[in-house]
């Protein structure tokens, strides 16, 4: 039994940081209907942000935190303004393949000025929460934290400001947006900088617990994807609980089935939802 | 007139790709050896390994090694064969770790330089690269794997430089079932290569009377978080984890381990380096672990050599050089020995059939490793120490060449 709360506080740990990564995704795919495959590289981006400052510039973490949050806001903000904005009413296919562009080229940046070397970011956080023989590093509880924190923020930001009100306007429906006197565009800009900022949260941090390299969110974006079709495209609470669902599925499944079927069981649970509702869990009806 | 210039856009482009395509294409035809300006042979040595993607850090660890030896080479004003003097000149293509990219980076590589030395770093490339090797034009293929599948082919014009992975397991199993207990617990990587690894150290284990708990390996390349799995192994209560995969993850691996309580050993495959995990790890951490010898401090009287070199060259501040750099860099310096010995850079053959010899005549100042020649399936035969970490010390253990090797 003790194995069991064991591995579900581990999955509630990763499930944090699934849901604030798919999150960032399903916003912007809510909006402006682009898979952005770029926002694993966002991630990525928040991790090195957050080495440097804390490693490169000497910093306390939490200065470290903020800084990544600005810094790749203002990047997903350039990415929407450079790549995404010229291909404004084009065939979404032009959009998906600017998108793994971007992927590559920031891929690609990452590795000419960092190389692709293993780096680590320090914790001020490294001792051990042990509660009746179930163990957690303290990072990790604050990752679960603070990722709660953020996802109140944004709920709070989308249900109670005008910008907010804008975003989910948009996401209804765009021409009806425009219509009401809305402007899209700053609108997508917005939303662009928002899952900046959600990536950014998760990157740096789970930068302390894991390794930063370049293609470090190569896998999390897949997963990123995988929990947005399972949550319903463009659905914030979809993404929110799909994050956690996935995560204790492969925890779980890990520990009574094996761990080598773990990746297995995330893409199965993908088939699986989208036969029964191919929408998938929170979609809205259309 | 929107058509016409929709049609003229991409004139330009078209002709500049025109005449770099010809001037490619002209270049092609010198192919093998030209003199460069300091009146030195250029002979033209080959690496195909991953320079991008998530294997990127160990191939430029690989390719730094080659690299490192070329120029030493080059400053020191070449070797002479047959009368000239020579010196390497490194030409790389990225197969992003992927055999087939290999296949084709190869083909690529000799019709443009015709090196007749190509380095591999993967079981796979390599795999997908014997045969072609054998055809015209023919090059030596210098096999950086511990696979001893890149032996049985039966090759005769590779060369394996790395140790068997399979003479790691009985001392080391020996080794940790005497320390820490009979209950292995098993969290290795679950790559080809770590599946072919678990499988013998679960047969040896058992074979030595000892039991191992269920396989709760992951792929040590995809996983966010080890926390899961390192649950699910400790919760069967081993005395030994086997564990690795790249360094840097399997450094993870062992403090999650540490975090939650774990205080046996840890038995660690040779892909993740001891040197290279003490950055992200305290040597505290690793107490009790058995694994690769760090290369800086290998125990052999020529090492120190190459490790003062090594640090004179990239700074004292720069990562540690790992068993991969050893290697390859002693091989470049071996091949250079063996074409001297056969008078020729550019017959595969003839500097295949003197790589034996020139291990054994190659400068002790060049000698990294105790090496004793070539066996009868062409892999490079030297005297192999693995580091049993006791008390914060790294202890020397010998892994013993397999019962009944010819060396040649």
């Amino acid at each position: 039994m003790t194995l069991f709360f064991q591995q579900l506080v581990n999955g509630i740990a990763l499930g944090s940081v699934y849901a604030l990564v798919a999150l960032g995704l399903t916003l912007v795919y809510g909006v402006l209907k682009v898979p952005n495959f770029a926002h694993g590289a966002l991630y990525t981006a928040g991790a090195y942000v957050a080495y440097v400052v804390l490693t490169g510039l000497g910093y306390p973490y939490v200065v470290a935190v903020v800084a990544a949050m600005a810094v790749v806001a203002l990047l997903g903000a350039a990415m929407e303004w450079v790549v995404f904005r010229p291909l404004e009413g084009k065939s979404p296919v032009h959009a998906m393949i600017a998108a793994l562009g971007v992927l590559f080229f920031l891929e690609g940046a990452a590795d000419v000025i960092w190389g692709p070397d293993f780096r680590q970011v320090p914790t001020p956080l490294d001792g051990v929460v042990s509660v009746a023989g179930v163990n957690i590093t303290e990072q990790r509880v604050l990752v679960v934290i603070a990722a709660i924190a953020t996802m109140s923020g944004l709920y709070w930001l989308l249900k109670r400001t005008l910008v907010g009100m804008s975003i989910e306007a948009m996401a209804q429906d765009r021409e009806g947006a425009l219509l009401v006197g809305i402007d899209t565009r700053r609108v997508a800009l917005i939303t662009f900088a928002i899952s900046g900022v959600l990536a950014a949260v998760a990157g740096s941090l789970i930068a302390p617990l894991v390794l930063v390299f370049p293609t470090m969110g190569a896998v999390i974006v897949l997963k990123a994807f995988v929990i947005v079709i399972l949550g319903g495209m463009g659905s914030v609470p979809g993404a929110i609980v799909g994050g956690y669902l996935l995560a204790l599925a492969e925890t779980m499944a890990g520990t009574y089935v094996a761990f080598a079927f773990s990746e297995l069981i995330a893409f199965a649970l993908l088939v699986l939802v989208l036969v029964v509702k191919p929408t998938g869990l929170f979609a809205k009806g259309v | 007139m929107r058509s016409s210039v929709i049609l003229r856009a991409p004139r330009l482009p078209a002709v500049a790709f025109l005449v770099g395509f010809s001037v490619w294409f002209v270049g092609c035809g010198e192919g093998g050896s030209a003199s460069g300006a300091d009146g030195v042979e250029v002979v033209p040595v080959g690496y195909i390994g991953p320079l991008s993607g998530g294997a990127a850090y160990y191939g430029r660890n690989v390719l730094r090694g080659i690299q490192m030896a070329a120029d030493e080479i080059a400053e020191a004003g070449g070797f002479e064969v047959d009368g000239r003097r020579v010196r390497f000149e490194i030409v790389t293509a990225d197969d992003r770790y992927l055999p087939y990219e290999t296949a084709t980076a190869a083909r690529r590589l000799l019709q443009q330089r015709r090196p007749s030395v190509i380095f591999v770093p993967h079981a796979g490339g390599i795999r997908a690269v014997q045969e072609m090797n054998l055809n015209e034009p023919q090059f030596l293929l210098a096999a950086y794997s511990s696979e001893p599948s890149v032996l049985e082919a039966g090759n005769p014009l590779t060369v394996m430089l790395p140790p068997r992975f399979d003479g790691y397991q009985e001392p080391f199993v020996d080794a940790m079932m005497e320390r820490f207990g009979p209950r292995l617990g098993l969290l290795p990587t679950t790559t080809a290569y770590g599946r072919a690894w678990t499988e013998h150290v679960t047969a040896e284990w058992r074979r030595q009377g000892g039991t191992v708990g269920g396989d709760h390996g992951v792929d040590y390349n995809t996983t966010t978080d080890f926390t899961g799995a390192v649950s699910r192994a400790l919760a069967d209560r081993p005395d030994v984890l086997f564990v690795g995969g790249p360094s840097q993850p399997t450094a993870l691996v062992i403090r999650a381990a540490r975090e939650q309580g774990f205080t046996g050993g840890f038995l660690v495959m040779d892909q993740a380096k001891f040197e290279e995990m003490l950055a992200i790890v305290p040597m505290a951490a690793l107490e009790g672990s058995i694994g690769v010898y760090p290369q800086a401090d290998y125990p052999t009287e020529g090492a120190p050599y190459f490790t003062e070199r090594y640090y004179a060259r990239f700074g004292a501040d720069f990562q540690p050089p790992t068993s991969e750099v050893a290697i390859t860099y002693q091989a470049v310096h071996l091949f250079a020995q063996a074409m001297q010995l056969a008078g020729t850079t550019t017959d595969p053959e003839a500097i295949r059939a003197a790589v034996g010899e020139a291990a054994r005549v190659i400068p002790d100042e060049l000698r990294i490793f105790e090496m004793s020649g070539v066996t009868g399936q062409g892999h490079l035969a030297r005297a192999v120490w693995a580091a049993h970490i006791l008390d914060g010390v790294f202890v020397p253990v010998e892994i013993p060449l397999p019962s009944g090797t010819v060396i040649q």
